[in-house]
């Protein structure tokens, strides 16, 4: 694979300090605990979007959120794979991929398979597949750099970058994840949040429409904790929705002008 | 009405796009003749070029690199291994180029491009030879721990002239590069010396005193161009690319040496004059590329 490096090639290790022996994120009974990056619990990082960032592709988009980095591509829609059967509805493929300085510590595997699913599934009740029948619209997305929540900024992405390629939409999708630490709820967890969460929640939804693509749950809840973090969500995307509306705006605006 | 059998009178009834897509190589050729390109380029000029360092934050050293639509993005990560019986006072570069499926309509998932492996070992080729990088530079303790540097290099824009992209965020990437400052600790691996850690038990001496960067010297640089009949295209994009299909990248080193010459075949047999031409345009790049690093060194240095 790496040119040069042959079958030879020396085994490595980072000199990163052990990832173990860091003090706990969060204490409990910790009143005073301030997120590492100084955000409210309630607080989401400032989005960054804008489409157009793949020249080669139909349509793309590119968002950051604080640390976590994603460019999502569009393709199509075009001819199905030869394999496939004659459809009346059109295809959606998804494919998630990190690029090997996504993480602290170099190529560490994250789950691309599940997260490619996860993206397929949040979309596919967004698009009006009967549009493109017989044919098949690609989306793939690149983490440049995950600083975590990477899967919502990829999926609001993905709407994103679906729109900038003109494929029908019944509305964007948003997406927003919530973790639980300790008694708190934080709303757009980074990595290191992440790593010490005792359950987290994520919904994809249309904001506009007021409909749920996607509700995922892991961990230890109970049920009003869900209606709460739900709810916490629910707003944030709605919020989301309206910045990711502006970025097409801009755009379309952008075009109409040169 | 022309006659149908006769491809040149259609032009006249067609719209330009249709022309452009039914007879791309007519369509490029009239261009050609003209003396000018389809994007409004001259035929030996390069599109804009656009470098900036320390686009990655989780790396020791990274790089944009854009000419025209052609984006690559570079990071190095710094690994610790223990060097090679045969030059234990030397580190290691791995060099690898990927076309993930975002960067082209021509890439798909689980089928990787054919041209990245191929892309890889060139440009670990030319950093290697063009004595950039002095491997010494990259020991800890002789013969016990020397640096590792992983270069990963991200197409994530394909048009065209992919090898002199890569090339340009490789040698910008490195110019960004600061060495982590680490100690060797009681199980006898090397630890970061992080601010945390400081003053707790610093019971062996770092090996450097602060962030460390390479002594670059002759930094190489490239120039692809295409030959097509007795015309010389000059860094072209995908389309060029994909119509008129004779390349040769010329790499130079900045003492104006040659570094590397490729020209893998290709329908068009060059002469040596066109060879000739093709360096003498590589020259003038490299004074271009030159000012574009050293402007993105400089505005980062005043960040």
């Amino acid at each position: 694979m790496a040119g040069g490096a042959s079958a030879t090639a020396p085994s490595t290790y980072s000199p990163s300090p052990n990832q173990k022996k860091k003090p706990p994120l969060f204490k409990d009974g910790d009143l005073d605990w301030v997120r590492p990056d100084g955000r409210e619990f309630h607080q989401c990082r400032p989005a960054f979007f804008r489409t157009g960032a793949v020249n080669a592709a139909a349509g793309s988009a590119y968002a950051e959120f604080g640390n976590t980095k994603v460019i999502v591509s569009v393709f199509g829609p075009r001819e199905s794979k030869k394999a496939m059967m004659y459809s009346d509805m059109g295809r959606l493929n998804c494919n998630v991929s990190y690029t090997t300085f996504a993480t602290a510590v170099r190529g560490q595997v994250l789950d691309q398979k599940e997260s490619s699913s996860m993206l397929h599934k949040a979309l596919e009740g967004a698009i009006r597949l009967e549009t493109f029948p017989k044919t098949t619209v690609d989306v793939f997305a690149l983490v440049l750099e995950s600083g975590g929540s990477d899967l919502p900024v990829v999926i609001s992405c993905a709407s994103l970058a679906l729109a900038d390629a003109g494929i029908m939409l019944y509305d964007l999708v948003t997406a927003v994840s919530v973790s639980c630490l300790g008694p708190n709820l934080v709303i757009d967890p980074i990595s290191e949040e992440e790593s010490y969460q005792d359950g987290s929640l994520m919904i994809t939804c249309m904001p506009s429409r007021y409909e749920v693509t996607q509700l995922t749950i892991t961990g230890e809840w109970s049920s009003a904790r869900i209606n709460e973090a739900m709810q916490l969500c629910l707003d944030a995307c709605s919020k989301l929705g309206k910045v990711m509306r502006s970025c097409l705006k801009e755009a379309a605006s952008a075009s109409e002008e040169s | 009405m022309g006659t149908p059998n006769a491809v040149g009178d259609w032009s006249s009834e067609m719209e330009v796009s249709a022309f452009r897509r039914l007879f791309p190589l007519r369509y490029y050729e009239r261009h050609l003749s003209e003396s000018i390109r389809p994007d409004a380029r001259p035929l030996k000029r390069a599109r804009d070029t656009i470098v900036s360092l320390g686009a990655v934050a989780s790396s020791d050293g990274s790089a944009l690199a854009k000419i025209g639509s052609t984006t690559m993005l570079a990071a190095i990560k710094m690994e610790v291994m223990t060097p090679s019986v045969d030059s234990p006072d030397e580190g290691s570069v791995a060099v690898e180029f990927h076309m993930p499926p975002i960067c082209s309509p021509v890439v798909r998932p689980g089928r990787p491009a054919e041209v990245a492996p191929v892309t890889s070992k060139q440009l670990f080729d030319c950093l290697l030879s063009s004595g950039m990088i002095d491997l010494k530079e990259l020991s800890l303790i002789k013969g016990k721990a020397a640096w590792m540097a992983y270069l990963d290099i991200y197409c994530l824009d394909a048009d065209g002239a992919l090898f002199d992209a890569a090339l340009l965020s490789a040698v910008a990437a490195f110019s960004h590069l600061r060495i982590p400052v680490v100690s060797l600790n009681d199980e006898g691996r090397m630890v970061m010396v992080s601010k945390e850690l400081e003053g707790e038990k610093l019971d062996k001496e770092p090996v450097d005193k602060e962030r460390r960067k390479l002594s670059l010297k002759s930094i190489p640089f490239s120039l692809t161009c295409i030959l097509h009949k007795n015309y010389i295209l000059a860094d072209p994009t995908f389309e060029e690319e994909s119509i008129m299909e004779t390349f040769i990248t010329v790499v130079l080193n900045s003492s104006g040496q040659l570094v590397s010459l490729y020209k893998s075949g290709g329908p068009v047999l060059a002469h040596t004059s066109a060879i000739q031409e093709c360096v003498a345009l590589t020259r003038q790049r490299m004074k271009e590329l030159e000012e574009i690093i050293d402007e993105a060194i400089s505005t980062m240095e005043i960040d």
